[in-house]
């Protein structure tokens, strides 16, 4: 479980079983790092691909490995949250824009597994619109620029405004910000108040890059 | 002199007669030979025209003997005990779908060893469509489509990633995958949606879009760059459980096909009034799973009404 009074730098896992762990070699072992099974990873390489990374991840951290299922639920949220506990994941996500049923079943299943229910705001233009809506409120609220958005269209930002918002109604969500390209989108990301940072393209392209902005972040916040 | 004359007039009259009857043989002679030919060109015709049959009649015996043969070779792959090579379940190839054709589309959700009791129920008909579900996907990952492709080799699948995002990662793993369509969430980014239905096209499967909660779906289509080739019409598994009065919009399939060249696949339909209603309605697929059939068993039952039905 996350606490409130941190912050946190998640790392998305997108490439391959192989190279996840040389990556995961590179990084400074921090409770206040957590990886992230990326959706692309997850379909790629199903449940074994979760477990695979909590293992690795164990290896450095012991039982405070946190590792986040990026399942992006849409529907069956109970059936998806089963495969994410099973497989070890600490927490799990959710689209903002899924059924409003499958987001409370989604929520209902996570406390009940006692795992982390993250609702992923990608796509969604009021995300406190969907948060009135719910019976109960999600544990993070992730708030998400797209890859392909970003990548057609430069213009779109990382919702940053939306984070004082959420946080003035529900202060108890922790709030997650997803698309930050570069370590100066990853520290205006916390500056904004956001607790935890999702980081992915810059380790795609370079692993010694990703290690920089980790142990800068770390330094950061001591 | 004047005898002489008169001899030479009768001469010639003579000779004018022999002429005469000398053309006219000629003329009988030219008649008769061509009648001749022409009897013999007919029966050469006639002769002709037998041995094509006799040719295409040994070719047709050919043919039944090669079904036959193809028979009975399934026949023998389907038992696992002899033979330890995948088991090839199917036999219909199909990739890509036919207008004015209607499909039913069975969708696999549970875990791999229940999908292939299902694939081994199903009737063989390139009518029907096979499924691999998102809890199949997330649980298995592609080793799911590889599994079922193997299961199902000629049949045509699908894989439901529901991709909201990274478009050209997941198409790129599910065609290599062997699947022949792909799933993309109507609500996703409209970018995604442009170059989810691009990388289809560049890997030659079929691009659905995925309608579960967009409320108007020709607005998201009137957005794209490219019409998709299949929409599907789609109330969740949740929604339908918790919220009974949920209808799946049956008058959209009739708008959206007014406007765009698409194939349109309902899905959440849990009575067989309900599929009749989507058939009726002009869906060209129509979805079910396990919660529609219930048991294993039940499958053929449904899939064989469902044939029946779209007879």
């Amino acid at each position: 479980m996350l606490s409130k009074k941190s912050k946190y730098l998640q790392i998305a896992f997108n490439k391959s079983l192989e190279e996840v762990s040389q990556m995961i070699n590179l990084l400074p072992p921090s409770p206040k790092i957590i990886l992230e099974a990326g959706t692309p990873f997850i379909k790629q390489y199903g449940k074994e691909g979760i477990g695979f990374l909590k293992e690795i991840w164990s290896q450095k951290m012991g039982n405070k490995a946190y590792v986040v299922a990026d399942l992006k639920t849409m529907d069956r949220g109970e059936r998806e949250v089963k495969i994410a506990a099973s497989a070890g994941a600490n927490a799990a996500t959710c689209l903002g824009l899924a059924p409003i049923e499958t987001i409370n079943e989604f929520i209902l299943n996570c406390k009940k597994l006692n795992i982390d229910s993250m609702i992923d705001m990608l796509g969604v233009e009021f995300p406190f619109e969907i948060l009135q809506k719910l019976k109960t409120l999600p544990d993070v609220v992730i708030l998400h620029r797209g890859v392909d958005e970003y990548e057609h269209n430069k213009q779109k930002q990382v919702p940053y405004n939306q984070i004082h918002r959420i946080k003035g109604t529900y202060n108890n969500v922790l709030i997650s910000t997803a698309g930050a390209e570069s370590a100066r989108e990853v520290l205006s990301g916390f500056f904004n108040d956001s607790n935890i940072v999702i980081v992915w393209r810059s380790f795609y392209e370079n692993p010694q890059n990703t290690k920089e902005i980790a142990e800068e972040f770390l330094k950061l916040i001591k | 002199m004047k005898k002489k004359s008169k001899d030479k007039g009768f001469l010639f009259f003579i000779i004018l007669i022999i002429i005469l009857i000398i053309i006219g043989g000629l003329n009988v002679l030219i008649l008769i030979l061509s009648f001749v030919l022409s009897i013999s060109i007919i029966i050469l015709i006639l002769n002709f025209i037998d041995s094509i049959k006799k040719f295409l009649n040994i070719n047709l015996d050919a043919n039944k003997q090669k079904t036959v043969k193809i028979v009975e070779k399934e026949s023998v792959n389907i038992n696992p005990e002899i033979y330890s090579e995948p088991i090839i379940l199917r036999s219909t190839s199909q990739n890509k779908l036919e207008k004015r054709q209607k499909y039913l589309h069975i969708a696999l959700n549970n875990n791999l060893t229940e999908a292939k009791n299902i694939i081994s129920e199903i009737p063989d008909s390139h009518k029907i469509l096979i499924e691999v579900g998102t809890p199949l996907i997330k649980t298995y990952g592609i080793k799911a489509i590889e599994e079922i492709k193997s299961y199902a080799p000629n049949n045509y699948i699908i894989a439901d990633n529901k991709c909201v995002d990274l478009a050209p990662r997941e198409v790129e793993m599910f065609a290599l995958a062997g699947a022949n369509a792909s799933t993309c969430m109507g609500i996703a980014p409209v970018e995604t949606i442009n170059s989810f239905i691009k990388e289809c096209q560049k890997y030659n499967i079929d691009s659905i879009i995925d309608m579960m909660n967009v409320p108007n779906p020709l607005l998201v289509l009137k957005k794209l760059k490219a019409a998709p080739n299949i929409v599907m019409l789609h109330r969740g598994v949740d929604e339908t459980h918790f919220s009974k009065e949920k209808q799946i919009p049956y008058y959209q399939i009739k708008q959206i096909k007014g406007s765009y060249n698409v194939f349109i696949a309902v899905a959440g339909g849990d009575t067989i009034q309900e599929i009749r209603r989507a058939v009726f309605n002009d869906a060209d697929i129509v979805v079910v799973w396990k919660s529609f059939y219930k048991s294993t068993k039940n499958i053929s039952k449904v899939a064989n009404l469902f044939l029946d039905e779209i007879k």
